[in-house]
């Protein structure tokens, strides 16, 4: 992995394109894939809401990405080190604001639907989740054990579990399961020593009838009930898998063109522009498009990772690569789901999707992998 | 200038394993979709060509309601039903713009309906999934069948579908208990996932209450058509059969309801009647008159139907034994004896002089008999109905312990009878007059709340609630409805689960107090100048109240063009038989219906006549002998189960 180390970032695409001395400490690879993506998103979106009630959907959609891109670089010029040292403070503002949800909002903590729509308005769980990747990575930067100690694990589990139970109670277990990926990451980065994986491994098979029996909402059960067997409910995601496999394989390999997709406009689709948008571009785009994307993602990936291993320090290289698992895992849990590879959830496609809470989280979290990027030496202001 | 740490090496190692498994995972990600846009593209392309995947509803067949014996109330009938696929619909108008106006106007037609109503019905569906069926008319005849099926050649979208529909063979009868069906609202498709829009949801009574045991679950199958509707084959590996609903059987007793429901009706009185088993809160009739027919109220019907029934005077659709709330005037009396002996404010003996009336708080307070009754004591109090020797009572007990024994006996609040909006009416005290009325309370309206008038206001089943408990010793029952279902146990057996009584409270009587309440009771009925007396029954005891009260508030009638009418007074009757071992209780009340001896008391005659007719002509001796006892059959129906 060789190729992973290195950080002449100067041969990347975009880089010739700016000269000022700041910009050029940019990595400009992961900003310009982000835009890219972000580009081909709204594209996508226009294409799937453009006849009909949602036309105005695509002019709101450009409305996040600009909004989006402004926090994106304010996430990078505020040093990470500052926000690293105010992590805690934030880490408990967050949980008040969950804990003032719970106890006051209970009319604005609803439970997110089969069909996803996306929230216009901030959810503070998407602050939430900065916040706690910000906290996880503080709490390494001072762990040069080279295996998680039992007290570390516990104090992980408080930073990712406390936000988790509260969210859980909301009761969003989408949400929820979103910071699943930050304590994998975590944990995977801090080294687990085997002992701890056979302990680990136990818990969570005691722990999954508990769950079940104990705290899944009845239509909870029933979609992982539905995933194991689709049968179940044909009118439900059975029918939502099926017309977007209808879709996508009808797309073939080079697609049916810009705005030609039939199955997705005429609304055969459901969720066309939130959840199911990649199926959008796999009908009109077909298997071209699909790996285009799929590499863009996977170049995304790889720069963020780079510059986790050449950040500066221990934090540095926690944060970015927390925060390139979000990128991960709601890529391939999206991705997945829309052939049928994974069970049907309100998990957007990250900077595609249509929907302001998704677009701005991911931003944010793209600012703060180039933000590490940017202070990758020492002297840098 | 970077500075590397021991670990740095480890640290690496690990990122790069994660961004191998990554890698992986998109080579994964990108097979299966080179599997399905590149294998296996030409068949999904035909299924987008045709775009013709339809999912259709198989309707699980709602569950019977019965009532205690095994009688239908409520069952299914097979019907037709006009469907709109909308998916079809919007290819069709893309083709062709005038596709929509055509497809109107052919309905329109066909079911003699005007295009507006047809357009609204259509409209009314846009917020749902295409691809489910939009239930346009229900019940068509057969030639409206034929009709839409020579047309489907023009107008594929249009699809006739076999249900079933609501039919209640008794028509009013019950009707406030068993509710009737309405289409599910938009808040209600949000709410209850298992619901698909245009389908009929309970909206009252029982079908509202017991509305997803009734449901069963819906199946499903995928059919791929072609572009003409035409079915070309089945998906059967996502069908689903449905699962018929709970078959129910409720406490009433047709006969009962029916015999009630008649008196009303051949009187033409206003009213409500509750027959509670006070041995266990089952209650075998709940009339309130006039009745609505559910079988026309599960239609969908015209905006214009609606009106009329909205502008109905006499308000049909309020439950009044559950929903009116009404001043108890003299039947709360035998709550106040009850309090009075129970707190030991006054025994057996107490009495009161009356003289006709008697100055309270400075102001004077009349007995309905103005040549007063002399010295009375409970029981004759009771009997003769003397109001000035309740206002001594009242003032004595202050208006705070009235109010406490009140909740006991479920006054107040709701009795939690398995029907939905059951009020909760009011029972006033110092505290409520406090913190509702922001006003102190007046120890002068005492006087008059002891005699059932004032802010107190109750329902029939409250009332019937607390008879039950004074003829069975003090049991406070949830009354209930609902008496059995019929589930299908885990092996797909057929179970029969019965409702056990429940029991809020029980409240300590002592045996002389009960005894001397119910004795002042019975008087009421079968003593000579008792304003019961139409309530007689000879060879049983039954034990009762009469009540007038002036028309103070009362919800759900106002008819303001008929004044006398409206000031008439209102009768209760309220009583229970045998005076002891009760078995029935028949609470009675007719708005504006003059006094509570002569209008209702008759029916609860009839009632009780009807329940004891074995013992009646049988033996002919009264029925508190053992032998008799032993020997009745049991008043109310069959056991448990042995329903067909």
């Amino acid at each position: 992995m060789s190729e992973l180390r290195d950080t002449s970032f100067q041969t990347g695409p975009f880089s010739r394109l700016v000269s000022s001395r700041t910009l050029s400490r940019l990595d400009l690879n992961l900003l310009g894939t982000a835009i890219l993506i972000a580009a081909i998103g709204s594209v996508l979106v226009f294409s799937a809401t453009a006849e009909g009630k949602d036309a105005q959907l695509f002019g709101k959609q450009l409305v996040w990405i600009a909004v989006g891109i402004v926090a994106m670089l304010i996430f990078t010029f505020i040093d990470y080190r500052l926000l690293l040292d105010i992590a805690l403070p934030l880490w408990i503002v967050g949980i008040l604001l969950l804990g003032w949800l719970l106890v006051w909002g209970q009319e604005t903590a609803k439970v997110k639907s089969w069909i996803h729509l996306g929230a216009f308005q901030f959810q503070p769980s998407e602050f939430v989740k900065i916040f706690t990747v910000l906290l996880v990575a503080k709490h390494f930067d001072s762990h040069s054990e080279p295996y998680l100690t039992l007290r570390s694990m516990l104090t992980l589990g408080g930073i990712v579990g406390l936000p988790v139970v509260m969210i859980v109670v909301q009761p969003d277990f989408g949400t929820a399961a979103t910071f699943v990926p930050v304590a994998f990451a975590a944990v995977f980065l801090g080294g687990i020593r085997p002992r701890f994986w056979i302990i680990g491994t136990v818990i969570a098979l005691l722990a999954a009838p508990v769950i079940w029996f104990g705290f899944l909402q009845p239509y909870q059960k029933e979609r992982v009930m539905i995933f194991v067997d689709p049968q179940r409910d044909p009118h439900g995601s059975g029918y939502q898998v099926m017309q977007s496999k209808i879709a996508i394989g009808s797309g073939g390999i080079t697609g049916k063109g810009f705005r030609e997709g039939t199955q997705a406009k005429l609304e055969y689709l459901p969720a066309r522009h939130t959840d199911f948008i990649f199926a959008v571009l796999g009908e009109e785009w077909g298997f071209v498009g699909v790996l285009v994307m799929l590499t863009l993602y996977l170049f995304f990936i790889t720069s963020a990772l780079r510059i986790a291993k050449s950040a500066r320090d221990r934090a540095g290289t926690f944060l970015a690569v927390c925060l390139t698992s979000f990128f991960i895992f709601h890529i391939l849990i999206n991705v997945g789901m829309q052939i049928g590879l994974l069970p049907t959830t309100g998990i957007p496609l990250p900077l595609v999707s249509y929907g302001g809470s998704s677009m701005l989280m991911f931003f944010i979290a793209t600012g703060l992998i180039l933000n590490v990027d940017y202070r990758k030496f020492v002297n840098v202001g | 200038m970077k500075v590397y740490r021991e670990d740095e090496k480890t640290l690496q190692g690990r990122i790069d394993v994660l961004f191998w498994a990554v890698v992986a995972a998109f080579i994964v990600l990108a097979s299966s979709f080179w599997y399905v846009q590149v294998v296996q593209a030409e068949k999904y392309r035909d299924l987008s060509d045709a775009n013709a995947l339809r999912d259709v509803t198989v309707r699980a067949q709602r569950g019977l309601i019965l009532d205690r014996k095994g009688r239908v109330l409520a069952e299914n009938q097979p019907s037709h039903t006009l469907v709109l696929m909308r998916n079809e619909l919007s290819q069709s108008t893309r083709r062709d713009e005038t596709h929509l106006p055509r497809l109107v106007r052919f309905v329109s037609t066909v079911l003699g309906l005007n295009e507006a109503e047809v357009t609204r019905r259509i409209e009314k569906g846009r917020a749902t999934p295409v691809n489910l069926p939009l239930t346009i008319a229900e019940d068509l005849s057969i030639p409206q069948v034929a009709s839409i099926e020579a047309g489907k050649l023009t107008f594929p979208a249009l699809s006739v579908e076999s249900t079933a529909s609501r039919n209640y063979p008794n028509a009013t009868i019950a009707a406030h208990v068993l509710g009737y069906m309405g289409e599910a609202s938009a808040e209600e498709l949000k709410r209850r996932p298992e619901l698909r829009m245009g389908d009929l949801v309970g909206r009252r009574g029982v079908e509202l209450v017991y509305d997803t045991e009734l449901r069963g679950k819906d199946g499903a199958k995928f059919i791929v058509v072609d572009s003409h509707g035409r079915v070309k084959e089945e998906y059967d590996k996502l069908s689903r059969e449905p699962q018929r609903g709970q078959n129910i059987y409720l406490t009433i007793d047709l006969d009962l309801q029916r015999k009630a429901e008649q008196y009303f009706m051949e009187n033409e009185m206003v009213g409500s009647c509750v027959v509670l088993d006070p041995r266990n809160g089952e209650v075998l009739a709940l009339v309130s008159s006039p009745a609505y027919d559910p079988n026309i109220y599960s239609k969908r019907f015209t905006s214009t139907v609606w009106k009329t029934i909205l502008s109905n005077p006499f308000r049909i659709e309020v439950n009044r034994a559950i929903q009116g709330l009404y001043s108890p005037g003299s039947v709360f009396k035998i709550v106040m004896g009850m309090a009075g002996l129970e707190l030991g404010v006054i025994d057996e003996s107490t009495q009161f002089h009356c003289a006709g009336s008697e100055s309270f708080y400075g102001r004077r307070f009349r007995c309905w008999n103005k040549n007063g009754h002399g010295s009375v004591n409970l029981e004759e109090a009771i009997k003769v109905s003397c109001d000035v020797f309740f206002y001594n009572l009242g003032a004595k007990l202050g208006v705070n312990r009235i109010a406490d024994y009140s909740h006991l006996l479920t006054f107040g609040e709701q009795t939690t009878i398995d029907l939905e909006g059951e009020k909760p009416g009011l029972v006033p005290s110092e505290s409520w007059a406090r913190d509702k009325q922001k006003r102190k309370w007046y120890p002068s309206e005492t006087i008059s709340v002891a005699i059932g008038q004032g802010p107190l206001l109750v329902t029939p089943l409250q009332v019937a609630n607390m008879m039950a408990a004074i003829a069975n010793g003090g049991s406070v029952y949830q009354p209930h409805v609902l008496h059995q279902r019929q589930v299908n146990d885990a092996a797909g057996k057929p179970q029969t689960l019965t409702v056990a009584p429940r029991l809020l409270h029980k409240i300590h009587l002592d045996p002389q107090a009960l005894s001397a309440v119910r004795t002042g009771l019975w008087r009421v009925v079968n003593e000579a100048g008792g304003t019961g007396a139409k309530a007689r029954v000879e060879g049983i005891d039954v034990a009762g109240k009469t009540g007038t009260v002036q028309v103070v508030a009362q919800e759900g009638w106002v008819r303001a063009d008929d004044l006398p009418f409206k000031f008439r007074d209102h009768a209760w009757f309220a009583s229970y038989a045998p005076k002891e071992n009760a078995e029935l209780v028949v609470v009675i009340f007719v708005e504006h219906g003059g006094h509570g001896g002569s209008d209702a008391a008759p029916l609860a005659r009839i009632l009780y006549e009807t329940v004891f007719a074995d013992r009646l002509h049988g033996g002919g001796g009264r029925i508190t002998s053992p032998q008799a006892r032993a020997t009745a059959p049991q008043p109310v129906g069959p056991p448990p189960g042995t329903a067909r």
